[in-house]
């Protein structure tokens, strides 16, 4: 969409690529190997969007909660199945992760089945991993039970024998160390304390430590039995998880299809999400044309719902270059960034936030107008930063960029300034690119010969009558009166309702009026 | 007691004491090679005796032939059928084979595993690194398994344990002091700061100094010029970072107390230092004086 980091934060795409991140590991790695989609790809991007606002309307958002709850319990069980390809042999914690893996796969499906998603959506049930692994798997873990091999049992009985001999033999010895000296020998080692018994001890003791005041001894049990059943058990052991891992090597393929209908699964849930929380269309998708009806700049909109404010939707209907003046605070780069925004969406199979719209799919969206980190990395100023910029964009500029202009050469001295934004219009116009700029210099539009949009603004709706210097009181006032509709501006000039909004943002009254003399007397 | 004139060892008595009243024992020490591990076996080997499952882990790397920093022997842990541990996926033996049951918390020796032990085995026992994580894995060993929860610890990470009903068990012995009265007054010291009391509103005095974070010396000095005769709390034991002399004046000087106590329930002895070894008998002696706690030498049998 863009590789600019200013586009990315100003259009709100970073903030869109968080809201759409899948809550699993595959569905991040599926994301991570689809590209946006560009120019001639309008069917599947249409398909994808179409797709998701169809599930948006059909799916309950409760049980797209819960899938998606799944989702993100589902382990990953790719490392472990590549190692059994690669001819390792698997741990008994690998096939307890595995088993994890076919439960909570399981778990999706009745997730999915119950918040009525589609059967040939539903992750597949891996009947031949969940079959290869049941003998070991009760209560949900996992042991390498007697079944998953024939010499299992007899070496396992064998053992237990062998143990029970040994540890006869320690009680012997046990019994003897007690009847010698008085002393019970629990655990691996002992004491005996000189002053309690200071005579030999007993065959099969062995002394660890001697002090002046006591010894340290330990029953040594020779058990030639235990070692040779150990290593019998061992060897039964190593053979049943060999045969199990080559029955989970088998079953790599129906592993990896599950995990990448998962991931497609977690991509399309996520954008499901979305648009059941903010809405979404289905656009038309028009090479020549960004128009849409009713549409949230949703990072906004979430901000402001955040602090308990009421978004108001915009329209604009832009093909090639505009510019768009209007009042400050009255949304002109919320307008831009609006535009780059369902741009954005439509490119990464995201129903647009809109009523309805009709989009392109571009190249690249791009932004000129202050300045960004890597600006001021650079140590250009405001205005460099914007010339560069603006040079860069003019060096990509086609039918399929959107270059999203805002207030270009504000920082200069502003006749220059307005014949620069002139002529940059001018040639983005002859480029043939998509443009939004916003100005409050006059007669732009007019002068570069393109359409001149402006916000509707204040207007007739006059705040005088509220006088307030809480902030947020003045906030809300002007959100209440201001008009943010885009219009056409036919031969209006580009109005900001500076004085105005200064004196309801609690400047000096007399500083106000004296300001209103001079433009009036001016005018 | 000595063991001679007790009715039951020095190992059962100790686990009466430790498990009597409460689902988990933590092992901790003074010093490396205190005795800890030897304590926690013995406490092991008590219930294994009474047929009761238990479930094991261990605040760190423990169980290996040798300690992996001094290469000091230590004992291997010895593991019984139904015997519930908690230890890294990657310290999980291959055989004989345990049930797994559940995993949980990473560490860097890879996820902890919450295993049953189905065939006597001998192996290595590493908890999960942080202290939040060992709070999960001993209330997740209790949720597993009906019997007691041993816990083989660390004297500074036991701060997670504060307020809780795990019991306390302070390992100590030559390995921290070349002379029994030396082992003594260093137990003496842990045991009175991690034994400090919990907040009692109807006892506070009129003034109540709140400490947060570590009290150190610095603390402790101001302190002793400012607030004198005053009631101060601070949020465990742990965060006491004075020892000795300083911290006995500070105790004479304040009333010392904490918002979630520690229930230290005994000490133990290990008379076998690096550089030596001194007397069983008097050195448990010595240490029960110093303390006031129940302390037992659990190899050589003795109480006091």
């Amino acid at each position: 969409v863009t590789d600019d980091a200013t586009a990315a934060e100003r259009i709100g795409l970073d903030w869109l690529r968080s809201a759409i991140a899948p809550v699993g590991a595959f569905g991040r790695r599926h994301d991570d190997g689809v590209v946006p989609y560009g120019p001639g790809r309008e069917p599947e991007a249409r398909a994808e969007i179409a797709d998701v606002v169809a599930l948006a309307e059909r799916l309950d958002p409760d049980g797209v909660a819960r899938v998606r709850a799944a989702l993100r319990a589902v382990p990953e069980p790719g490392p472990i199945v590549a190692r059994a390809r690669a001819g390792d042999s698997l741990g008994d914690v690998d096939f307890y992760e595995l088993g994890r893996f076919v439960d909570a796969v399981a778990a999706l499906g009745r997730a999915w089945d119950a918040a009525s998603g589609e059967p040939e959506r539903r992750p597949p049930p891996l009947d031949g991993l969940r079959d290869a692994l049941a003998p070991g798997r009760q209560g949900g873990g996992f042991y390498l039970t007697d079944a998953f091999g024939d010499g299992l049992a007899p070496a396992r009985a064998a053992l237990a024998a062998a143990e029970a001999e040994a540890e006869a033999r320690r009680e012997a010895i046990a019994a003897r160390v007690r009847d010698a000296t008085g002393v019970d020998p629990v655990g691996e080692e002992f004491v005996v304390l000189r002053d309690v018994y200071a005579g030999p001890l007993p065959p099969d003791v062995l002394v660890v430590r001697e002090t002046p005041t006591y010894r340290t001894a330990a029953i040594r049990v020779l058990a030639p039995e235990r070692d040779a059943a150990l290593a019998r058990l061992s060897v039964e052991e190593e053979i049943a998880r060999r045969a199990l891992t080559e029955r989970v090597a088998r079953e790599a393929g129906a592993v990896s299809a599950a995990t990448g209908i998962l991931g497609a699964l977690d991509r399309t849930l996520a954008r499901v999400a979305f648009a059941q929380r903010w809405g979404g269309c289905v656009p038309q998708f028009a090479p020549d044309r960004i128009a849409f009806e009713e549409a949230t700049f949703v990072p906004l909109a979430d901000a402001l719902a955040a602090r308990g404010h009421r978004y108001t939707p915009l329209s604009l209907d832009l093909r090639g270059v505009a510019v768009l003046t209007g009042p400050n605070m009255g949304g002109k780069s919320a307008a831009l960034a609006t535009a780059g925004f369902l741009c954005a969406c439509v490119s990464l199979g995201v129903p647009p936030p809109a009523r309805a719209a009709s989009l392109p799919l571009l190249d690249a969206v791009l932004w000129i107008g202050g300045d960004g980190p890597s600006d001021r990395a650079r140590l250009l100023s405001s205005y460099a930063a914007e010339v560069v910029r603006a040079r860069d964009a003019l060096g990509v500029a086609s039918p399929r960029t959107l270059l999203l202009v805002d207030e270009f050469a504000r920082t200069t001295g502003p006749r220059e300034g307005r014949a620069l934004l002139v002529a940059l219009v001018e040639a983005l116009r002859a480029r043939g690119a998509f443009a939004l700029v916003a100005t409050h210099f006059d007669d732009v539009a007019a002068a570069a010969l393109v359409p001149h949009l402006r916000i509707a603004g204040l207007g007739e709706r006059t705040l005088r009558a509220i006088g307030t210097h809480d902030l947020d009181a003045a906030l809300d006032a002007i959100n209440a009166a201001m008009d943010y509709r885009i219009v056409d501006a036919g031969e209006a000039t580009a109005a900001s309702d500076a004085l105005e909004l200064a004196r309801l943002l609690g400047l000096e009254t007399a500083i106000v009026d004296r300001a209103r003399a001079l433009f009036d007397g001016e005018r | 007691l000595p063991r001679s004139s007790s009715s039951i060892s020095a190992p059962e008595a100790l686990y009466a004491l430790a498990l009597g009243a409460a689902r988990s024992a933590i092992v901790v020490g003074t010093a490396k090679n205190a005795g800890k591990t030897t304590t926690f076996n013995a406490l092991r080997a008590v219930a294994q005796r009474r047929g009761v499952a238990i479930a094991v882990t261990s605040i760190g790397r423990d169980g290996e032939p040798s300690d992996a920093l001094d290469a000091e022997p230590k004992p291997r842990v010895r593991l019984v059928p139904g015997t519930l541990v908690a230890l890294p996926a990657g310290l999980v033996p291959r055989s004989p084979a345990l049930a797994i049951l559940d995993a949980g918390a990473e560490s860097a020796l890879g996820t902890t595993v919450f295993a049953r032990v189905m065939l006597p085995t001998t192996c290595e026992i590493a908890g999960p690194p942080t202290a939040r994580a060992m709070r999960a894995t001993i209330d997740r060993l209790r949720a597993l398994g009906d019997g007691p929860v041993l816990v083989d610890g660390a004297i500074d990470r036991i701060a997670v344990l504060a307020g809780g009903d795990d019991a306390i068990v302070l390992a100590t012995g030559a390995a921290s002091g070349a002379t029994i009265a030396r082992v003594a007054a260093i137990a003496a010291d842990a045991v009175a700061r991690l034994t400090l009391p919990g907040r009692d509103p109807a006892r506070e005095r009129e003034r109540v100094v709140i400490v947060t974070g570590a009290l150190d010396a610095r603390d402790a000095e101001e302190l002793l010029d400012g607030a004198r005769g005053a009631t101060v709390v601070v949020e465990d034991p742990t965060r006491i970072a004075v020892r000795g002399a300083l911290f006995e004046k500070l105790r004479a000087a304040v009333d010392l107390r904490c918002e979630r106590p520690l229930r230290v329930v005994a000490c133990t002895t290990s008379p076998v230092g690096r550089d030596g070894a001194l007397a069983p008998r008097a050195l448990v002696e010595a240490v029960a004086r110093a303390t006031g706690l129940p302390t037992f030498d659990v190899v050589a049998d003795l109480a006091a």
